[in-house]
This record gives C-alpha cells, structure tokens and sequence, in this order.
C-alpha cells in the first residue's frame, strides 16, 4: 500500500495540489497522454483512510464518466458527454479514488500504437520520438511518468499489457466477465474487459479487487471464485521462429532466468493453434466491431453534417466524416466476413478455432500453474508505419490476444530496459486465476521493480 | 380491385410475419416504461438510445410472455434460447442492429387452427421469437424529428408458413391470431394503434408445382386491407404470368388511398442483415419454475372455447361466435349460467339490451356496473315473476345508470310486481266501477272493449300488476 499512501496528499493538501498541477502540466508537454484532466477544489476532498480514498486515477477514454467527454479517440465523438459512469469506475469512486481525467488511446481502441487517435499524440516517456503503445497508450504513459498511481484501459487484443510493457509497468487484462463492462465503448464485445495500468503489483490487485463484481447492467458478468493462488509451475511458451526482435528475445531469455533462479519449476510448452490465433482474432473482433459502431451515425449525437438531403445521407455523412482509417478499415472487415454465404468460411470457423485455443490452453493449466510468453515481438517502435506496418502491428498481437480469445486473465510484467527502452513480458493464469499471476509478479518485482524514466518524480509528493 | 375473384387457374400460397407488442411494465432490454405514447422522448435511458458502452439486459416478463405464445401455439419450446444481431441501418434505430432471434428462437414448428366458414383449418408456425422495435420518426416540414419512446419496446414475431390460400382465409386467420394473444393477455392486438402490425408473403403457381416467386407485402394496417392487398397481389401476378410476362421478388407496399400494391424495392437491393449470436447476452434457459409458470399462464384458446360454447350450452356457431369473440365476455357469460341463468335467455339479453347499452355508454361488458351477479340477479326477479320483461328492461337501464343492484332498484321504485289476487282485485273493481258503460258492452258480447280494461288496470298499477292475475280476475268479475 506504499505505493498509493504517497498519493494521498495530492487531492487534500494545497501546496501539493499545486506542485502536482505543475507536474501534471510538464509531463503532459512531453507525452501527451491526457485528453482532459482537472483536479478537485483544495480542501474540498477527504480521505476516509480507506486504501483508495484520495486517490488520483486517470480514465481511458472510450470508458464513460460522468463529467467528462467520451471521445474514444474519434473524431465522431469528439463533443460527446458521458451521460452515465461505468460501472468498474463508480466502483472505484465508491472507494474513495478521484478520476483526475480521461487518457488518450487508438480510435476506438483499434491499435497498438496511439497513433490511430484522432484527437492527439502520445508519446513514449522514455523517447518521444517512439509509440507508448496502444491501444491504452495514454493510460500506461501516465502512470510511467508517475502522473498517477494507476489507470484504467481496456484490452480487446492486448490493449492493456502491451503499452503496460511498452512504458515499463504492470497491465492486469482481468478474467473475462468479472470486471463489467457496462461503460466500456464496445469494440469487440466477447474479447475485451476493463483492465489495470500501474506501477506497483499491490496497487494492481487493490485496484482490481476494488473494480470487480457481479454488475446487473451486464449480464455477461460472473461471480469470482478464485483459484488457488499458489504457483510453482511456469509454463514457458518456446519461441524459436525468430519473430522476436533481439531486444525483446534478450529480455526474455531474462524472465526465463530469474524464475528458474527463484525456484520456480520451468516448464516447455507450445500452442500449436497459435498459428491461427491472430486471423481468428481479427475475424471475430472486427464482425462484433462492424455492428457495436453502427450505432455512430450522428443521429443522436456526435458528429454530424449541419444539412442532409435524407436521414440517410445524414449517417452516411456524419460516418465518412467521423471515422478514422483504421476504424473504417476494420468495419470494412467485419461487413466482409459475417456476408451471408460467407460466415462458415470466416465466423464459424474463427469460433471453432477459438474453442480449439481454448481446449490446448486447458490442458496446459491441467500441468502449469501460469504461463509466460512474450507481450510483443519488439520494443517501443517509433511513430508512425516506418518500423511496423499497420498489417504487421496486428500480426504482433499473437501474444496478447490469446488471453482475449479464452477469457483468461493475463498481467504484464516489467522485464528489463533494452538500450533504455523498457521491455515487457506476459504471465497467463486459467480463468479467475489473477491472484496466481500477482503471486508471480511479485516474486519478480523484488528483483526487476518498474523502472522510471528520466523526468520521474515523487519528490514533489512527498 | 376490391373482391375480383382471383383467376382460379393459379393457386396462391401466402404467409405471414405478424408482430405484436408485448404488454409489459418495461422495455425489452432496460428498465424504460413500455408506454410510446407518451410525450415524445421522455421514456428514454442511455441503453434505449444507444449511447456508447451501454448493454442490453433481458426483461423476464417478455422473455415468459414470449414462452406463452409459442407454446400457445404449439410450438417445440427452446431449452436455451438466445438472441442475435440483425445488422441493417435505419435512421430511427438506435444501434443500427436490431437485437433479434435467428438460429434459436423461444419456439419452433407449432401450428394453429381457426375456423374458416364451415372449416376448421390448420396453419403451421414456422417460429416465434422476441426482438426489439425502433423508434419513430416524424417528418415535418423540411425537418425530420425523432421519437425513441418505442425504441426497445418488446416485440413478438410469429412467422408462418406459406399454408394460406387466400386473401379472405388469411383475413379469418388473423382474426383468430388476434383473438388469441388477446385471450392470452400478452397483447390488445390492436392494428390501427400498431400493436399488432403484419406483413405477408404472397406467391402463385400452377396447382401442384408448388410455391412461386414470392412478393413480400407491407403497409397494411387491418385485417381488411391484409385481406384487400392480397386479392388485389393475387390478381396483379396471375395478370403477369397470364400476359407471359416473369414474376420478380421484390417488396410491395399497399396504397390504402389507391387500393394497390406498389414495388418499394426489389431483392437486389435487399439488407444482408449479417446476424451472429448476441456477445452482451448470455443464453437463456428457461429452469423448471419458469416453464411451470408458463404451463399455468395457459388458457382455453377461442376455438376450443367456441365448441364448449356450442357443446355445454347448446348455442348455436353463431351465437357462440358472439359469445367467445373477447375472452372476458365469456367468462362473463358462463359465470352468470353458473349463478343460476339460463343460456338462451342470457345470450338474447347479451345480444340485445345489454349490447345496446354498452354501445350506448361505449363500455365494455367487463368493465360495466352491470357485473355477473347482478345481471343473474336481474334475470332471477323476472324469471320468478317479481318484476315483468319491461320492467326488467328498465331495471337494466338503470343498473347502468345508478351502479346498483337490480333487487335494490326494484325496492327502492316499488317495480315489484303486484301477484296478490286480493289487491289486483280490488284494483280490479275500482276501475270497473270507473268504466261501467265499457263493463257494460263487454257483458254484451263487445270483447275488444276487454282490452281497453286491461291497460286501464296496467296503468292504475304501473305496469306492475302481474298480468296472469289481471286477466283470470278480470274474467271471473265479468262473467
């Protein structure tokens, strides 16, 4: 709890209120992760002595706040107010924590860069000139530049772990269902979950112990019973076909060491249904997509031309307008595969290999207790398509998005800095198993805690 | 067009999609009033209008109601039920999708029989399933305005197969369909309002080479015009192949002012509606005590209604037709036989006086003062002689008028009928002694003048004197 006791003075004391606006400010120039933040009136917030009262957190911006606008990183919904507050979030203010505000991220989180926003830039806090990941990219550049102790994301793909590994701090994507996803701006509604950016493995699980719960406005919610926490068997994921850049081949070999070192049994595994794990994903993600962005028609609110001929021209408009390229691209892709005719060759047969992963992934938590395997294939890229081609940015979702496809929980854990840049790795535990993977990224905490980059500090909070 | 019969050459085959509301507290999947004519706008929530991050929750009470028809209808029930995305854009539709059933509806192949003239004939269902409706839009001027008061309002779809033959059968059948969901009490079937809305498709052929190019038909909002713009469809494409011309599928709206079907769009311009199974919802499946309540929510269905009707009461089809038409007036009618009434007497009483009342007061009979014990009650005092068949009649009215008991009204004007010998005769005597030069000519054989001594004697009592009596009495005093 050390962690979120030194954040607790931020919203009650005056003066500090005032170093952490003018902290806030300088960081925000450099990174850019904020699309809206305001703080409390001095004096007017309390802390209960509860773990997360008075306790500053920011908000990705496709999860609704009241008080705050929900952009979703689009142009479409630039203006748009929340009218209403996630449930995950109104659990946490119901603790006491403060949405201070709302950070940037991937066009409706369609990303893994934050360059797909439409609104802003984010930057690296280790080198601006490079990605903080995405699509929760300005989630995890916040809390690495130690603007908050925590902030959430949502992860459809990996939206939550890989920035967490690209700014170097941890990324729970909790088991599928437990954490609601009323407020979450749909994406792909039987991937994605709300998700924890942080600094320290104990402000991740108070975070998530606070978030979860049956909730009646989803009813794809479901009652936690956790499995046993205890791990010793890691299961590693061989990878030998080269698709790890030297960086992040390094870092690994890294993670492999230290658990063998802290007497952790290692064991080899493969997922040979991994080979169809990123088509399958897309297929999927993108048909629910097609529909869950149907509804931005700038009908009702939004973005929306001053005159239209016909109700219809008015959508067609407001969508053309509205809508990035790589959101148009993935609609394009969902109308395509769901065609009537056309849904055995491309939604079936996505489902079945999704039950495929499914059963492998069972029968190697029947032996392991966690598995370990990459987050992505390199380090922080640079901006723009230079070094990662949109198509090869998706293709290096085949580590994150297995966790989506079987609904298990998957945190990411700092590993090293490569040449300054911070590298990541993967833990992945069954179904309600998060207690496992906090188990873990503890024990590896001790030796490889998060790292700060230049321009961190706490000084002016404490 | 009208009733032109149909060129007999062809047989047609017609088919129907028929939508109902649902008659819950809530919307179908948030916790919004189901009440769309309301102010405009003011029954609207975050879900309903489809703002981002919101997520369907399934009202129960649609989902039994939904249970109650198909099996109603006899429909195989599905055990795990669930709802897909019906993928299509229209301005007045929230999401843009349509939450639907496809692949596994709350009920499959059942079938229902109705009476067609002398005919008992039997149409199968091909599904029963729930979706929600869109909201409205109102075009004004050169402005369109929105009304999102029935978006997400509950909807039963009962799709049929193509087993009726024609525009007057498939009238008869919806009649029947509406007396049904309404005896149910899942919907008021109302189809000028739009609670009850229905599309058909229509196809002809050559008798025995099966079903032809279908035409899907619209816009026609009550049994009649279903009935007109399938005699008119029925017409228009036996015209076509006559003139050696090809059928096309395509959309047609009926034109009411025009009485005609006119093409809205044809199949290559058709919605691939894309559906895949729901992700916000998880399947339902429905456990024992939910089946058990849809069991108990069972009711005699009109047909089998009608024939107890005919059967236990002896009442004629068209009698009994009347009888059954609202399941309530049924009821009614064999509550009050249950009190003791008799079946014709009740039936002429219904048909008649009670009818004209209710008409006139533009009540319902269930609705009205005049409950079952007291038109039993009514029926009792003049069948045992205390008041007559016109006093009766001005009992019922006052029934109506006052909401009191027929007894009390009877007592409380002094209708009762006067049975006493001793008093008629005394009457009896008073008016004689009034009219001795009629008493006189009727002692000489002027039997007519008889006549004018009765009503003198009705009148003396106000029609109460009990008219058996007057006339033994009257006799025996002029012999």
């Amino acid at each position: 709890m050390k962690d979120l006791e030194g954040w607790k003075k931020v919203l009650t004391d005056q003066d500090r209120a005032k170093k952490y606006r003018e902290y806030i400010t300088g960081w925000e120039k450099k990174i850019g992760s904020l699309l809206e933040w305001k703080l409390p009136e001095p004096g007017k917030y309390r802390d209960d002595g509860s773990p997360l009262s008075a306790v500053p957190f920011a908000v990705k911006d496709n999860i609704a706040v009241e008080g705050f606008k929900l952009t979703c990183g689009s142009k479409i919904l630039e203006y748009v107010k929340a009218p209403y507050t996630a449930t995950g979030v109104k659990n946490l203010q119901d603790s006491g924590a403060w949405v201070m505000g709302k950070t940037n991220l991937d066009e409706f989180g369609m990303g893994s860069s934050t360059d797909n926003s439409a609104l802003q830039k984010t930057n690296n806090p280790y080198d601006t000139s490079r990605v903080a990941g995405g699509s929760s990219g300005g989630s995890a550049a916040a809390v690495a530049a130690g603007i908050v102790p925590f902030a959430l994301g949502t992860d459809t793909g990996g939206s939550v772990r890989q920035p967490a590994g690209f700014c170097g701090i941890y990324g729970l994507k909790p088991t599928y269902g437990v954490v609601s996803r009323y407020g979450l701006t749909a994406y792909a509604s039987s991937l994605e979950v709300c998700g924890v950016c942080a600094r320290t493995v104990d402000t991740t699980r108070s975070v998530f112990h606070a978030m979860r719960g049956l909730d009646e406005m989803d009813q794809t919610t479901i009652d936690f019973e956790t499995v046993s926490s205890g791990v010793k068997t890691v299961g590693v994921l061989k990878v030998e076909d080269g698709s790890l850049s030297a960086e992040v081949a390094a870092s690994y070999e890294t993670s492999i060491a230290r658990l063998k070192k802290l007497g952790y049994e290692v064991r080899e595994i493969s997922i040979p249904a991994m080979d169809y794990v990123v088509p399958a994903y897309y297929t999927i993600a993108t048909a629910e997509a097609s529909a869950n962005l149907a509804r931005f028609n700038g009908m009702r609110y939004g973005l929306s031309p001053i005159f239209a001929e016909s109700p219809e021209d008015l959508m067609r408009y407001s969508r053309n307008m509205g809508f990035g390229e790589e959101v148009k691209t993935r609609i394009l892709l969902g109308t395509f595969v769901l065609r009537s005719g056309f849904q055995d060759q491309y939604y079936v047969r996505a489902q079945k290999i999704r039950t495929l992963i499914r059963q492998e992934l069972d029968e190697i938590f029947a032996e392991c207790d966690v598995i370990m395997l990459p987050l992505f294939p390199t380090a922080p890229f640079h901006h723009g398509q230079s070094e990662l081609t949109s198509f090869q940015q998706k293709q290096a979702d085949v580590y994150t998005c297995l966790a989506n496809m079987t609904g298990s929980p998957g945190l990411a854990v700092p590993s090293s800095l490569e040449k300054g840049l911070p590298v990541g790795v993967q833990f992945m535990a069954p179904p309600c198993g998060e207690e496992r993977l906090f188990s873990v990224a503890e024990e590896l905490e001790k030796v490889f805690p998060a790292p700060r980059p230049a321009g961190y500090s706490e000084e002016w909070r404490s | 067009m009208g009733d032109v019969l149909v060129n007999d050459k062809y047989e047609t085959f017609v088919g129907l999609e028929i939508h109902i509301h649902l008659l819950t507290e809530s919307k179908m999947f948030c916790g919004c009033k189901a009440n769309y004519g309301d102010e405009p706008n003011t029954n609207v929530c975050p879900v309903c209008l489809g703002y981002p991050g919101v997520l369907p929750t399934v009202n129960e009470r649609a989902m039994e109601m939904g249970y109650v028809v198909a099996r109603a209808l006899n429909c195989r029930l599905s055990r795990k039920t669930y709802f897909e995305r019906k993928n299509y854009f229209y301005p007045d539709m929230p999401k843009n999708y349509q939450i639907s059933q496809f692949q596994e509806p709350v009920g499959v192949e059942g079938y229902m029989d109705f009476e067609f003239g002398d005919e008992i004939k039997r149409i199968r269902i091909h599904d029963v399933h729930l979706e929600e409706d869109a909201g409205k839009m109102i075009h004004a001027g050169d402005m369109s305005l929105q009304d999102f008061n029935r978006a997400g309002y509950p909807l039963l779809e009962i799709v049929t197969e193509p087993d009726l033959k024609s525009g007057e059968e498939t009238e008869a059948f919806l009649r029947a369909f509406r007396r049904t969901v309404r005896y149910l009490g899942v919907c008021d079937g109302n189809m000028d309002e739009g609670s009850m809305k229905c599309d058909a498709n229509i196809s002809i052929n050559l008798p025995g080479a099966g079903l032809g190019t279908k035409v899907e038909l619209k816009n026609m909002n009550s049994p009649r015009f279903v009935r007109r713009g399938l005699q008119y469809e029925a017409q228009r494409q036996a015209s076509v192949l006559d003139e050696g011309g090809k059928l096309i599928q395509e959309t047609r709206l009926w034109n009411e002012n025009r009485d005609i079907t006119e093409s809205m769009r044809t199949k290559e311009m058709a919605n691939d509606y894309r559906y895949f199974p729901e992700p916000d919802m998880p399947p339902f499946c429905p456990d024992d005590a939910f089946m058990a309540a849809v069991e108990e929510a069972q009711v005699e269905l009109p047909l089998t209604r009608k024939h107890k009707l005919m059967r236990k009461y002896s009442l004629s089809s068209e009698q009994a037709e009347f009888i059954h038409d609202e399941k309530g007036n049924a009821d009614y009618f064999e509550r009050v036989l249950a009190l003791g009434a008799e079946a014709q007497s009740v039936y002429t009483w219904l048909s008649s006086d009670v009818q004209k009342e209710l008409n006139l007061l533009n009540m319902t009979l269930t609705r009205s003062p005049l409950s079952a014990e007291r038109f039993a009650e009514l029926l009792r005092l003049m069948e045992e002689g205390q008041i007559s068949g016109k006093i009766a009649k001005q009992v019922l009215i006052d029934v109506f008028e006052e909401n009191e008991d027929p007894s009390r009204i009877v007592e409380k004007k002094g209708l009762s009928q006067i049975s006493d010998p001793a008093a008629i005769a005394r009457i009896i005597d008073k008016v004689l002694g009034e009219n001795e030069q009629v008493v006189q000519a009727v002692r000489e054989g002027e039997q007519k003048q008889k006549g004018f001594l009765v009503g003198q004697i009705m009148k003396e009592t106000g029609g109460r004197a009990a008219p058996a009596l007057v006339q033994k009495i009257l006799s025996e005093k002029l012999s």
